[in-house]
């Protein structure tokens, strides 16, 4: 019988009730917010400055980003130029295609040294990049003030990257690790012609190449024209960026779990 | 304090006349110092100081309610504009002021202009009447409460003239449902003054005044003062019985077609008529500008301390209004009007009965005696 189980209407209290309720609610709402109410009256206070935390009681005592709600936040970026080595994988990791490599002054004539540029008006500050960052020089900060009043200012060349990093923010600690069973770059080596562009190209110098014994060739039978050398790769130095498949010129660098 | 501001402005308007006739003709400075004009330009005086004072509160009152509900919200209101953001309703009047004055294109010019400005000046016509101290304003008038209600009553009137003019439907339900608040809530609020008048006597608000000298009408007719602030509330418009502007749910009721300073005009006639409530409270129920006698001399005999007194006790019976703003619920307009209906005018003809037996008591335990001045 579902009809039989209504359930009672819970009994209005005394109307006298609706009104002083509320309303001693509301006082006691007050009393609590007559010295300080909750708000921050932001551009004069600012919750990243420590004297103000101090004052409010709010994670005094604590630098940012030690144990605080500020601990992941993506702000903008920081780039150290000096310790970028264009790799390249933070442009590759961007799910919003707002990086760019561009030229830096520094880094070897013959090789132009690249960092990224950053589209703010793409960036959705997701921080893929800061993680693919092998070296750690490309960093989220807690710097979240970007109002411009053109577009093109917007995007933050490397050189205004570094001048964040030269302000000394508090950066977002926190690193992906990287798996242990990551896959590494293997050879394939009878297609290899040993010409060095893999090691050239390499932003870590972790290739090497070296001699392997000469193949006899016995008469009457054509050897392929090599120079002898192949390329090998320490893998405790290489970030797994890709640049030397992508410039293998015989396509003989591939990805692979080392056996 | 027996110099009212009327005849302060008088003697300011006869200095004034007399200096510049000394340096005209003797034509026209005969014409210029006669006793008409002395008094024409007192009365002219007497409203721009009183326009000006009561906008100053009104606009100090919006601060006071901006800042108050702030608190009560954890947040701290306006803060940028001058100290505290005391200036803050001064800059919003004045981007009203600046703006366009649009009027909608089937709307009746004539009530579509003449509803606010009625609306405003009948409002700001009553602080000509309400003494704020002894003998303050236009001096002892012997009807000046009836006046006052009955030109505090004519609101309704101009709310529907202009809620019908705008010639928008939404405008229009909404004037009719304030006027139906307002008439539905003038009865019990008549009603309750008439408990007043029954003890005190009188329709003078001075004498009322001075009849409150043992002690202050609001113990002993208490359920008068609840019905009459509650009508109060209802009449001004403010939450719980906000329904006709409904500001969470409907588009501003029946203002919905004005913009610029017409709008401003509604804005600030409904605190100056807060204002008023706020007056006609302390007025009747507070002891006006007097103090109980255990307050020490000094405290109540610095000069202004009338107005002063005045002053802080209308500011504390509006901050009950916005204790009450920000706690209640907005009732539903059956409610509203079942409640105005069945529940305060019985409760005012409660409190009238109440106030014929204090009458025939003369004396109430706690309070004591009434004096015999009126009566």
């Amino acid at each position: 019988m579902a009809g039989a189980q209504v359930e009672e209407k819970a009994k209005p209290s005394r109307s006298i009730l609706w009104v002083a309720r509320p309303m001693l609610t509301a006082a006691r709402q007050f009393g609590r917010s007559l010295l300080r109410p909750s708000t921050i009256v932001y551009p004069f206070e600012r919750l990243e400055d420590p004297q103000f935390r101090d004052r409010v009681g709010v994670g005094s005592g604590m630098p940012i980003g030690v144990g605080h709600i500020w601990d992941n936040y993506r702000g903008v970026h920081a780039l150290n130029i000096a310790t970028c080595i264009s790799c390249n994988l933070c442009a590759f990791s961007c799910p919003d295609l707002c990086i760019d490599m561009v030229t830096v002054p520094g880094g070897d004539p013959k090789h132009a040294k690249k960092s990224p540029q950053i589209d703010y008006g793409k960036c959705s500050y997701c921080g893929f990049c800061s993680d693919a960052c092998p070296e750690g020089c490309l960093t989220m900060t807690t710097r979240y003030e970007l109002s411009v009043t053109k577009r093109a200012e917007m995007i933050f060349s490397p050189q205004k990257l570094q001048e964040v990093f030269d302000r000394k923010l508090p950066m977002n600690p926190v690193r992906v690790e990287r798996p242990a069973n990551e896959d590494a770059i293997l050879l394939e080596p009878p297609l290899c012609i040993g010409c060095n562009a893999c090691a050239r190209d390499c932003p870590t110098n972790c290739i090497t190449m070296l001699d392997i014994p000469k193949v006899e060739a016995k008469p009457g039978e054509k050897v392929a024209k090599r120079i002898w050398k192949e390329p090998v790769i320490n893998d405790s130095d290489c970030v797994r960026c890709g640049t030397c498949i992508s410039v293998c010129p015989k396509e003989c660098l591939f990805w692979g779990t080392r056996t | 304090m027996s110099a009212s501001l009327l005849s302060v402005s008088t003697a300011l308007s006869s200095i004034l006349l007399h200096g510049v006739g000394s340096i005209l003709p003797a034509p026209l400075q005969g014409w210029l110092t006669n006793g008409n004009a002395i008094d024409a330009l007192g009365i002219l005086i007497f409203g721009v100081i009183l326009l000006a004072a009561s906008m100053l509160n009104t606009i100090l009152l919006i601060w006071w309610e901006r800042k108050l509900l702030g608190r009560f919200m954890d947040r701290r209101g306006a803060m940028h504009v001058g100290y505290a953001g005391l200036l803050q309703n001064f800059a919003d009047g004045f981007k009203l002021f600046r703006k366009d004055t649009v009027r909608p294109r089937d709307a009746d010019s004539m009530g579509f202009f003449v509803g606010p400005t009625a609306y405003l000046v009948t409002s700001l016509v009553i602080f000509a009447i309400l003494p704020i101290s002894t003998g303050w304003n236009s001096g002892n008038l012997p009807l000046s409460l009836l006046l006052a209600i009955t030109i505090f009553s004519f609101a309704p009137l101009f709310i529907f003239i202009s809620a019908w003019s705008s010639n928008n439907k939404y405008s229009l339900i909404g004037g009719m449902r304030s006027a139906a608040q307002m008439i539905a809530y003038e009865v019990p609020i008549l009603l309750a003054i008439v408990a007043v008048v029954i003890v005190s006597g009188t329709f003078s608000l001075d004498t009322i005044v001075t009849e409150q000298q043992n002690y202050w009408y609001w113990g002993p007719l208490f359920l008068a003062m609840v019905v009459f602030v509650a009508g109060m509330l209802a009449e001004m418009e403010r939450i719980p019985f906000d329904l006709p502007e409904a500001e969470a749910e409907l588009v501003e009721g029946w203002n919905t077609e004005y913009g610029g300073m017409m709008f401003a005009y509604f804005m600030l006639t409904d605190y100056v008529r807060v204002l008023l409530g706020c007056f006609l409270i302390v007025l009747l129920f507070l002891g006006g500008w007097t103090m109980p006698s255990w307050v020490p001399s000094a405290w109540t005999s610095f000069p202004l301390a009338g107005i002063f007194w005045f002053m802080l006790k209308a500011y504390a019976v509006f901050t009950v209004f916005v204790w009450i703003r920000a706690s209640l619920p907005r009732v539903r307009t059956d409610q509203l009007l079942r409640v105005g209906w069945n529940r305060m005018i019985p409760l005012s003809l409660v409190s009238i009965v109440l106030a014929a037996g204090l009458v025939l008591a003369k004396c109430v335990p706690v309070f004591g005696c009434l004096p015999n001045l009126g009566g």
